[in-house]
């Protein structure tokens, strides 16, 4: 616990120095903090979009946005936090406009990506796409608190604030999420 | 282990991990510098928004300004000369100003000047001396001749 939270405040110090200086338009420290969380952040949307041409587009905007920042940009948590929120909330955007567009989930999956190489997003194991397929069942909302949490370590004060939402909210949307999964996996079991 | 720490551990492990392409690195990072330059270029350092951001340099303006004003206003109304000190001459008699205490005060005021100044005075108005006087006029005066 302690050795955690010490990584936690070295973390922390390290960001703030990135962050100082992105602040003073040092363009090594903006791509030090790309290269950092690019394919975290990438991973994340992927996940919440199932869709590796809107996931690409979403951490483009998040990165092109957050650059634009610089010399205002005040950290309060975690950089890694603020980022995911950034790519939860512009992935969720997009979710909507797809959901207008009638755009089901199987057909945006079969939308190309920007990469050109389908390899590179690729999950890495079988078990990964369980995930996703199980994830697929979860309603937005829970399945956005689920990653922030279980993937990008967010904690749940930490999502309460970014979502702007009471923090029993966060966790009741937590254990319904987990409870599905819960019962997705066992009929998947049983059956 | 709980039933909801095996799903957690589940989640936790299976987390996807998907590299970004190089052409997606490469459009992101030209979009997020030029956004970069833009509002670097629109925040260019201003002198009138330094000060107002910082609280040390809003004091020095505010004080800079206050002495300016202060100036200005000594320069445009500035303080009268100071009135000469109007002595008055009191008249004395030429007994008075001759005698010892008389002329020490001369001297202390003003030195041999003040005190040949106070004598010729006393002699002007006695009428004892002549302002001008010749040898004739002298040997006259001496030898009654």
């Amino acid at each position: 616990m302690a050795v955690s939270l010490i990584g936690r405040a070295d973390l922390m110090f390290d960001e703030k120095i990135l962050v100082w200086r992105f602040n003073r338009g040092s363009k090594e420290a903006f791509q030090m903090i790309y290269e950092k969380y690019k394919d975290d952040l990438l991973g994340l949307a992927i996940t919440l979009l199932r869709d590796s041409s809107l996931a690409e587009d979403v951490v483009h905007d998040v990165f092109v946005s957050f650059a634009g920042t610089t010399g205002t940009f005040h950290l309060s948590g975690t950089l890694k936090g603020y980022l995911s929120t950034c790519v939860a909330n512009a992935a969720r955007d997009k979710n909507r406009l797809r959901s207008r567009r009638d755009v089901g989930l199987d057909a945006a999956e079969a939308m190309p990506s920007d990469s050109g190489d389908p390899t590179e997003h690729a999950m890495d194991t079988e078990q990964s796409g369980r995930l996703m397929h199980l994830l697929e069942h979860l309603p937005y909302e829970q399945r956005e608190v689920v990653l922030l949490h279980l993937h990008q370590e967010m904690r749940f004060k930490e999502i309460a604030k970014a979502r702007g939402i009471s923090i029993n909210t966060v966790q009741s949307r937590y254990r319904y999420g987990l409870d599905k999964l819960r019962s997705i996996m066992n009929s998947e079991v049983i059956q | 282990m709980k039933p909801a720490e095996n799903i957690e551990e589940f989640v936790r492990l299976e987390k996807p991990h998907v590299m970004t392409g190089p052409k997606m690195d490469k459009r992101t990072l030209k979009d997020a510098f030029a956004a970069m330059n833009e509002t670097l270029g629109a925040n260019k350092p201003n002198v009138a928004r330094r000060i107002l951001r910082s609280r040390a340099a809003k004091l020095a303006a505010a004080a800079a300004i206050i002495v300016s004003v202060g100036l200005l206003m000594v320069y445009r109304n500035p303080p009268a000369p100071p009135k000469p000190l109007h002595t008055v001459r009191v008249a004395k008699s030429p007994a008075e100003m001759l005698t010892g205490m008389s002329l020490n005060m001369a001297w202390r005021r003003g030195g041999i000047e003040a005190i040949d100044e106070q004598s010729s005075r006393a002699f002007k108005m006695l009428n004892a001396k002549p302002a001008k006087a010749t040898i004739q006029e002298l040997l006259v005066e001496l030898n009654g001749v």
